[in-house]
């Protein structure tokens, strides 16, 4: 999805799900976990779904796993809120050629992997040339790439066939990370090996267990020869512990068993007020929740009514905080976004006179439309429900249907076109510090489906797709006017909608500092960064 | 006339029946609530405040209120009212509760008679079949149908029907082979009457008590696996008001927003309980190895159950 939390069934039944939910709660498993915490060495982290659903392999996973796997892997540059541009990581400097075809990063000395390998440029290379050759993941960040040249130990040259602002590329949160290649031991079954349960990043934690489908799902610990050094107050171990119910999770914190929460719904979260052992976080993101409407299915102008009939104010309110209106697709904040841009407002009259034309609304035949979202996500729930109601005003009917993530997505995937929904939610949020993967990803032409569920295709919004990129690299202000452009042409298709951008409201115990929201990698904590 | 004829029989238990069942205080309070339900059920629209809520309407604007003069059982996650909602609920987790029962007893008994009545290999293959569906646990079969089916009130009844009806083909197949053995059956075999006219006239009739006690006492267990399996996500779809819905729901805001399972919860609760009080009553009154009123002894009593059958009980399902 990025999917963002797939669902689980809860495995209680309706008679004793407000006492099973209080006794789980209150007793709350100890683990050594747990212990260990008391002594103040333990981040936990609480998370609704699973985090290690995507696979190990830095190369390719595509979801939730970047939470735990930010703090195993790192990448040659990472973006930086605080000035809004990319900052040193594995590679100490940069520079560009004028036309943004070479690219040369000087590597950190002193870096070794969790392997005990030594980071040089030859592994470096080696690493993001596995990552292209797989293919997977968002590995179309080094799309432009050419040759890389290992001109110095620590010296990487990037020869690429076009501009791309590869500094900011180089800062993605999946596909960008430096590995050790040769981790199984080069018998060219690295994946495997990875997908044990193993890594071989340079982070500051490496792999202590791996609990599939438990709930304490993966536990990491320090690596000591990290090249940032371990004096100072540091977490050293770091913990994800899978809560689905959002009340336990707030019960597993107040009682300090959990030291951060990723995921609450805002009433629970807004009932921490008050509560000085509690910090509480609200800051805007880059994530925003879109219904992809099935172009295939839908035309234009009941595509464009279903976008006038939604009440966005409506969602924002009752999200109470949890999420800020939208403006075209690209979230404030990220370059690109513009705040004047033709939007969709809630006009159930306009709805109706384009249903109308379209030979459907009130008095009128029905329209029939099914709807997915991804179960156990109470925010989507309720968005669902009340786009369901602003429909049904207008004689569609929406059968909405919570489904686990993978099968949402394999549905919107199906090859029989009969078998996909007409409306998808999902949540999207950018793989660089950049809106282009809201438009190669969910809008460019595709000839099987993989996250363009809307199926759309339009020659003309490819072709702005195919030269934003080089644009970013070489002209910002025509990079602007074509990322304009785009959401122009975006909102009046229709294709999708973007119903809300998600404000991250995260809790926490109030004896941790240090924490600061990058909306370039969602949900991560960074946790080397916070002071016990 | 006498007292000896079988219309004076006939009515001389009714009599009794009558009698047993104002002496019998679980009937009288269970019955109440189950009718009090009904009438609920069927004044819905007059008794909701906000009728609309219980459909498609939304009001984001006052989510999550508190219970109030204005939303007396508070307001949900989307603004609807609560008490409307729980009063349009009394349509359906009942009405699933009926469908259940209507569908395992259309299939249970003549299976259960038929098994009962012819014995040899219908008795066997019957009963083998009913052995396979018993094995399981009731509530984890149901869920296990509810999976493969569409999430629907119908694919919910369907679920919840086929874990049913076994228990029903194995009571009526007890009572079924009892009666066949009875003289008066095999007097009309021995008169040439055809087959199906002495099950349907004699055997069905004389088998299915029991089957009314058990029937009244499953109605609330019926609600309360319904509402597990809409809890889970397997039944009623959103608008639908079904208390197990809206508790699975209001489940993420319940620390915070109590009212949103609390309600619901007592709707299934009140309703469980009136039909099990209701049921329990029944079995008083039906069942010879109980005392009608307390301190008259066992042997006082007219019994419409063959003692050597007493009713099986199912197993409680949790």
């Amino acid at each position: 999805m990025k999917l963002r939390r797939a669902g689980l069934i809860p495995a209680v039944v309706t008679a004793v799900v407000a006492g099973a939910s209080l006794l789980a709660a209150c007793s709350g498993s100890e683990s050594p976990a747990t212990s260990q915490q008391a002594a103040g060495t333990v981040f936990t982290y609480d998370t609704t779904a699973p985090v290690m659903v995507d696979g190990w392999d830095p190369a390719t996973e595509y979801s939730d796993g970047i939470i735990a796997m930010s703090e195993m892997y790192e990448t040659l540059t990472r973006y930086n809120p605080a000035t809004h541009a990319v900052s040193p990581l594995l590679a100490t400097s940069w520079s560009s050629s004028d036309s943004a075809k070479t690219w040369t990063f000087h590597l950190r000395h002193g870096v070794y992997f969790h392997t005990g390998r030594l980071m040089t440029s030859r592994a470096a290379k080696a690493s993001i040339e596995r990552t292209i050759r797989l293919g997977g993941g968002a590995s179309y960040v080094w799309g432009a790439v050419k040759t890389i040249g290992t001109p110095g130990k620590y010296t990487l040259v990037f020869h690429l066939s076009r501009p791309a602002p590869l500094a900011l590329e180089a800062s993605a949160d999946y596909s960008a990370y430096i590995y050790d290649t040769k981790a199984a031991g080069g018998s060219g079954k690295l994946t495997a090996w990875l997908n044990a349960g193993h890594d071989a990043g340079t982070g500051p934690y490496t792999v202590q267990s791996w609990n599939k489908g438990q709930e304490f799902e993966v536990t990491l610990t320090k690596f000591g020869k990290y090249w940032g050094g371990w004096s100072g107050r540091h977490f050293t171990k770091v913990a994800y512990r899978v809560v689905p119910q959002d009340t336990t999770a707030a019960q597993l914190l107040r009682s300090g068993q959990v030291s951060f929460i990723e995921q609450i719904n805002p009433s629970l979260w807004s009932s921490f007020k008050g509560d000085q052992s509690i910090r509480l976080v609200s800051s805007p993101s880059w994530q925003n929740l879109l219904a992809q409407l099935n172009t295939q299915r839908l035309g234009l102008k009941v595509r464009q009514a279903i976008a006038y009939a939604i009440d966005y104010k409506g969602i924002l309110a009752a999200l109470r905080g949890a999420g800020v209106a939208a403006s075209g697709i690209v979230p404030r904040g990220l370059f690109g976004h513009f705040s004047d841009l033709p939007n969709y407002s809630h006009d159930k009259a306009r709805a109706a006179a384009l249903l109308k034309a379209a030979g459907y609304g009130p008095g009128r035949k029905p329209l029939d439309l099914s709807l997915t979202y991804t179960q156990g996500d109470s925010d989507e729930q309720v968005v669902a429900t009340i786009l369901k109601s602003d429909l049904a005003t207008l004689n569609v009917h929406v059968n909405a249907q919570s489904l686990a993530w993978p099968t949402q997505w394999a549905k919107a995937k199906s090859s029989s076109p009969a078998g996909r929904q007409d409306i998808f939610f999902e949540y999207w949020w950018p793989d660089y510090p950049d809106p282009y993967s809201w438009f190669s990803n969910l809008l460019k032409s595709e000839s099987q489906p993989y996250f363009n569920l809307s199926y759309y295709s339009n020659p003309s919004l490819d072709g702005m797709i195919g030269k934003v990129e080089s644009e970013v690299a070489t002209n910002s202000s025509a990079a602007s006017r074509l990322y304009r452009n785009m959401q122009v042409t975006v909102l009046r298709q229709a294709p999708l909608v973007d119903l809300y951008t998600k404000n991250y409201q995260y809790a926490m115990d109030s004896g941790i500092s240090g924490f600061r929201v990058n909306p370039a990698y969602p949900n991560v904590v960074f946790a080397y960064d916070l002071k016990p | 006339m006498t007292g000896d004829s079988p219309s004076d029989r006939r009515g001389a238990a009714l009599a009794a029946l009558r009698g047993a069942v104002r002496a019998n205080p679980l009937i009288t309070t269970g019955g109440l609530i189950a009718l009090l339900i009904v009438v609920v059920a069927l004044l819905a629209p007059l008794l909701a405040p906000y009728p609309a809520d219980a459909g498609s309407a939304t009001h984001p604007e006052i989510a999550l209120q508190a219970p109030s003069a204005h939303h007396l059982f508070g307001t949900d996650q989307v603004g609807r009212d609560v008490l409307s909602r729980v009063l349009y609920g009394a349509r359906v987790s009942p009405l699933v509760a009926l469908f259940v029962l209507v569908i395992a007893c259309a299939v249970g008994i003549p299976l259960g008679v038929a098994a009962g009545y012819f014995g040899g290999l219908a008795d066997e293959v019957i009963m083998r079949i009913t052995d396979v569906f018993l094995a399981f646990p009731p509530l984890l079969l149901a869920l296990a149908f509810a999976t493969v089916l569409p999430a629907s009130l119908t694919s919910l009844t369907i679920a919840i029907s086929i874990t049913w009806w076994p228990w029903y083909a194995r009571l009526i197949r007890g009572q079924a082979a009892s009666v066949a053995g009875r003289p008066y059956v095999e007097a009309c075999r021995a008169l040439g009457i055809q087959r199906w006219r002495i099950l349907l006239r004699h055997v069905l009739p004389n088998s299915v008590t029991p089957l009314i006690v058990q029937v009244s006492l499953d109605f609330g267990g019926v609600i309360l696996t319904a509402s597990a399996l809409s809890f889970l996500g397997l039944g009623a779809q959103d608008p639908t008001p079904d208390w197990g819905l809206m508790i699975a729901e209001g489940d993420a805001y319940f620390s915070t927003q109590w009212w949103l399972v609390t309600f619901p919860g007592l709707a299934i609760l009140l309703t469980a309980l009136a039909f099990n009080v209701l049921g329990d009553g029944l079995r008083d009154v039906l069942d010879p190895r109980r005392p009608l009123t307390p301190g008259k002894p066992l042997t006082s009593r007219r019994s419409l159950i063959p003692r050597r059958f007493p009713i099986p009980r199912r197993p409680p399902i949790r």
